[in-house]
């Protein structure tokens, strides 16, 4: 299979300069400086390639809404705040690919207009900061990055900020807020960033396996991409798979892949014998989907959207028979009460009321009308709130507890 | 100027404007925690979440401009189901002391769950969330974080109207809290403000808190008279005695501010000893009590003998600053018409001119009088005499022997007040007769030849002009002390028994003539100082 992502991952020495040229890099972004601004836009749009922070927005359509003739700069922000449960893709690719981002930046930024740029890493990947100014040092010094972008009449500068270990920092909004100073706090929309985001200035932020997407869409073309994958969902796509597998890690598939073969003959299967008895597909904000559900699964956006659940980032939590889901569902609600920034009000007091109703359930002292409180909680909360945070507790707990109900009443009973 | 339909009734709406205000325009309440008319948009409480047509969500009103053709609705099914669940999520973790909470009866809890909860709790107590209660912050604010719906209003404030910033949410999740660095005093001018926007008993008045329940309290709309500012007010009170003064929100004044040397200037009335009875100087020198009527005629046959004796030149109104138009009206009317003295205002020396300066970008002047511009547009300048040096001087050349004195003292004080007082002390010393209306006691008093009581600010009703020369009218709440009358009812008996023909019941009717004999109130429409207050013209009398 081809590997747009993974291609170079287990060279030694990937992350140096030399070695990453040596691999072929930078030509991409050599080809890009070669085309008009807006032939690399079309030839992004042309790819199908889709965001991979969460959402699939079309990244082509995304760099087509930034308006041309602003008076303000235009920004491009790279989103390494990857915190979604069971995702770890970005964290791969940039540490041991760092140069890949780089020019995927470079070229999205040509493309966009941009001058400067920032990477958003994730607090806790401090060790990863370290890898990433390395190599930003290392395009500086070869005089890619700087006042003139590989030798060109355009400046760009790329700086990384290091969050200080918030997930809500993920979202893109709450980024901008993050990196401007202030509480990582999500905006009210609109203004969409494209309008009004960094300084309130024209803003794309993109996700890491997105702009390490754009190099090889530019090399090898648009159509090149588009030929891999189905219909609507093109390209390849990283998952992170962890769980009950005998090989977790970060795999690049086609888009199409059915989800059981994936985890039978990517992940190595689920250890000791044992049956499947759910799976997360995309991390842990999307609905969690039954063995059975899985069966007619492929790995694509359409396919997932209409089990029920969402491709979302990609990363992949297999459950075998043995799972207490009630204890899975406490844990991912536990995580979504301490990390809603608390702005809004159904988020600030549903996920952390949500959670405590839980781990009484877990700890055997929950009545069985708690699980109505439960889903009256889901319905209280769900779209009606600032970011997306609040839905993203709603689906494992509507999920969860309708599909495992007799888990949940189990727990409860006695009691 | 757009057309929208809010709950099938068509309304027209201002360009811009938010769902939530062009409801509140038509009538129409949507419920709000965090919105505030004066403050920018935030969004945070989901309290005022409305349905519009061919949007997916609902969407929150404070923060949805309205558009052509818009189709809300906020009051169906699923509006006050998603209202009904904001509510319930932020009882959640409130501590529901309302037995304690000084915000009972003014709570918007409290009222909103009376019309949109109604629910019974679904959470033990011991699952609630605790959170730090009674922390100082400073000398207006105590802070219970506990009763927090963290709207953000407060921080708004002091991020976006004092720029001070000292206010800011710490953690997250339902554990946020609001505060300050350090728990640090909130020490801004205007901090009692952020009592007023909180809509729960989270941020309570130091100055105010469990001194009487709100119900209680019966509420008088009135004009501060802390400076020439005149930010419209509403004075709450009980059996005579005044709690406490909040700001009535007034656009083009004051928004929905007061300063907190203005809140707390009802503090000032009470304070020293207050002028109960007429006092009369005997043959003896020395002053003895009177009653009304014995005192108005001593002050008449004093002042026409000193007319006769020396002439009218030889009389002078000294009006204040602090006094309505309508005393200062009938004074003139009274000083010229009737003994044909001159006047002028004491404090206004050119030098102390300061009626438009400002004395920051909020709120707050530098004159610390409520009517300058009223005592300059009734001809109280005092150029020609010299102001009060000049009328000092004439006094002790012998050329001014009477005079007809309104004092007050300041309100919000300052360090030049004493030296205000000592001039017309002097001035007071130097007369053979003087007429002194008064609402507090000075010894310097002692010198006059009658004294006469009048009512303080609060005590009557009356119209200040602004710096902006805006006629506000500021109502009685409680009643004056004593025999204390307003100073324009003594000066109308004064002119009564001078044989002045008008009969004057109100000072609303002072305020009619006044129209009518001063062009510079001419065009002023009475509704309007009763309201958003009336400008006159002014001609550049600063
Ligand atoms: C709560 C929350 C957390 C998010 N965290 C991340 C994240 O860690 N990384 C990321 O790329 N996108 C994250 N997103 C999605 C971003 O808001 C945004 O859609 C994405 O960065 C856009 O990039 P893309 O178009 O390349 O996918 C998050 C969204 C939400 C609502
Ligand atoms: S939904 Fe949650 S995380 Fe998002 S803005 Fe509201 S409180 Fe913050
Ligand atoms: S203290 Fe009051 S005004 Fe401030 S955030 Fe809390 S509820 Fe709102
Ligand atoms: S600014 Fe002036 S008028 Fe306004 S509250 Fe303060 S003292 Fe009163
Ligand atoms: S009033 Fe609109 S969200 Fe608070």
């Amino acid at each position: 299979m081809t590997k747009v992502l993974l291609s170079n991952i287990d060279r030694p020495e990937q992350v140096k300069l030399e070695t990453y040229r040596a691999s072929g890099g930078y030509r991409g972004l050599e080809k890009a400086l070669k085309l008009d601004q807006a032939a690399v836009i079309e030839e992004v749009k042309a790819s199908g390639l889709r965001g991979r922070g969460g959402a699939g927005f079309p990244t082509g359509m995304k760099w087509g809404f930034v308006p041309r003739n602003s008076p303000k700069p235009t920004y491009l922000l790279c989103n390494a705040d990857e915190s979604e449960p069971g995702t770890f893709k970005d964290r791969l690719l940039m540490e041991r690919d760092p140069h890949l981002l780089i020019e995927g930046m470079a070229i999205a930024c040509y493309a966009l207009n941009c001058h400067l740029s920032y990477i958003y890493l994730r607090g806790e990947y401090e060790f990863i900061a370290h890898i990433l100014q390395k190599a930003l040092d290392e395009a500086y010094e070869a005089k890619i990055l700087g006042p003139s972008l590989m030798g060109r009449d355009f400046a760009l500068d790329i700086f990384l900020h290091l969050g200080e270990g918030a997930y809500i920092c993920g979202e893109e909004t709450a980024l901008i807020e993050s990196l401007e100073g202030y509480r990582g706090y999500p905006r009210l929309k609109p203004p969409f960033p494209a309008v009004s985001g960094f300084l309130a200035s024209p803003t794309v932020v993109n996700n890491v396996e997105t702009l390490c997407a754009v190099p090889w869409i530019i090399q090898n073309g648009a159509a090149a991409y588009a030929s891999m994958g189905t219909e609507k969902s093109k390209g390849t796509k990283l998952f992170s798979v962890s769980g009950h597998v005998n090989k977790p890690g970060v795999y690049e598939v086609e888009m199409g892949y059915p989800l059981l073969d994936f985890i039978k003959n990517e992940s190595g299967g689920i250890p000791n014998g044992r049956k499947l008895k759910a799976v997360i597909p995309g991390g842990s904000s999307v609905p969690v989907l039954t063995a059975q559900e899985c069966e007619s699964v492929v790995l694509d956006y359409e396919s997932l959207a209409k089990a029920g659940s969402m491709l979302g980032s990609g990363g992949v939590i297999v459950f075998d028979e043995t799972t207490k889901m009630p204890e899975v569902l406490s844990v991912i609600a536990d995580f979504y009460a301490h990390e809603s920034c608390g702005q809004c009000t159904p988020c600030r007091e549903g996920t952390g009321w949500a959670a405590k109703i839980l781990r009484n359930i877990v700890a055997g002292k929950g009545k069985r009308s708690d699980l109505e409180l439960l889903l009256k909680i889901a319905n209280m909360m769900e779209g009606k709130t600032i970011c997306p945070l609040a839905d993203a507790d709603v689906m494992p707990i509507r999920s969860f507890v309708n599909k495992f109900r007799n888990e949940f009443e189990d727990f409860c009973n006695g009691h | 100027m757009p057309k929208l339909t809010i709950n099938d009734r068509e309304i027209e709406a201002r360009d811009g404007a938010m769902i939530i205000q062009a409801a509140a325009e038509a009538g129409i309440e949507i419920p709000h925690y965090c919105y505030h008319q004066d403050l920018p948009v935030d969004g945070n409480c989901r309290m005022c979440l409305v349905e519009v047509e061919k949007m997916p969500k609902l969407t929150p009103a404070c923060a949805t401009s309205v558009s052509e053709g818009m189709v809300v609705n906020t009051h169906n099914e699923r509006v006050k189901e998603a209202v009904r669940g904001v509510l319930e999520f932020l009882l959640v973790n409130h501590p529901v002391d309302c037995p304690v909470c000084d915000q009972a009866g003014e709570c918007r809890l409290q009222d909103y769950y009376m019309v949109y909860g109604l629910h019974t709790s679904e959470i033990p107590l011991e699952m609630k969330v605790r959170k730090r209660k009674v922390i100082d912050l400073g000398p207006m604010v105590v802070l219970d974080t506990e009763r927090c719906v963290l709207c953000s209003r407060c921080i708004r404030f002091c991020d976006h109207v004092t720029g001070t910033g000292e206010l800011q949410f710490f953690g997250r999740g339902d554990h946020v809290e609001i505060g300050t660095f350090e728990d640090r005093p909130i020490l801004n001018p205007y901090s009692g403000n952020v009592v007023d926007i909180c809509p729960v008993g989270a941020l309570t008045s130091r100055d105010f808190r469990f001194k009487c329940r709100v119900w209680f309290l019966h509420s008088t709309d009135s004009v501060c008279a802390g400076c020439s500012t005149g930010c419209n007010a509403r004075i709450d009170h009980r059996d005579g005695a005044i709690f406490r003064m909040i700001p009535r929100r007034n656009p083009d004044v004051n928004k929905s501010w007061l300063c907190d040397e203005g809140r707390l200037s009802i503090h000032e009335i009470g304070r020293g000893e207050r002028v109960r009875r007429a006092l009369i100087k005997g043959r003896d020198g020395m002053q003895a009590p009177a009653s009304l009527g014995e005192a108005l005629d001593a002050a008449n046959t004093g002042l026409r003998e000193a007319a006769r004796k020396y002439g009218g030149a030889a009389i002078l109104g000294v009006g204040s600053a602090s006094a309505t138009n309508e005393a200062l009206f009938l004074l003139a009317r009274y000083v010229k018409g009737q003994l044909g003295g001159d006047q002028l205002e004491f404090r206004l020396d050119s030098e102390d001119r300061k009626a438009l300066e400002p004395e920051d970008k909020i709120l707050r002047r530098f004159d610390k009088h409520p009517n300058s511009m009223g005592a300059l547009a009734l001809g109280f300048a005092g150029d020609e005499i010299g102001g009060i040096e000049g009328a000092i001087s004439k006094a002790r050349e012998g050329k001014i022997k009477a005079a007809v004195i309104l004092y007050y003292k300041p309100l919000v004080t300052r360090e030049t007040d004493a030296l205000a007082e000592a001039r017309i002390a002097e001035l007071v010393s130097l007369l053979e007769f003087s007429v002194l209306f008064a609402a507090h006691k000075a010894d310097w008093q002692t010198d006059a030849g009658v004294l006469l009581p009048v009512a303080a600010w609060t005590e009557e009703e009356g119209t200040y002009t602004n710096y902006q020369s805006r006629v506000q009218a500021a109502l009685q709440a409680i009643n004056p002390p004593g025999d204390a009358q307003p100073a324009w009812s003594l000066l109308a008996a004064l002119l009564e028994a001078s044989g002045d023909t008008s009969v004057w019941s109100s000072s609303t009717d002072v305020l009619s003539d006044m129209k009518q004999a001063v062009s510079a109130f001419a065009g002023i429409d009475l509704d309007s100082v009763y309201s958003q207050g009336a400008l006159i013209s002014t001609n550049g009398a600063l």
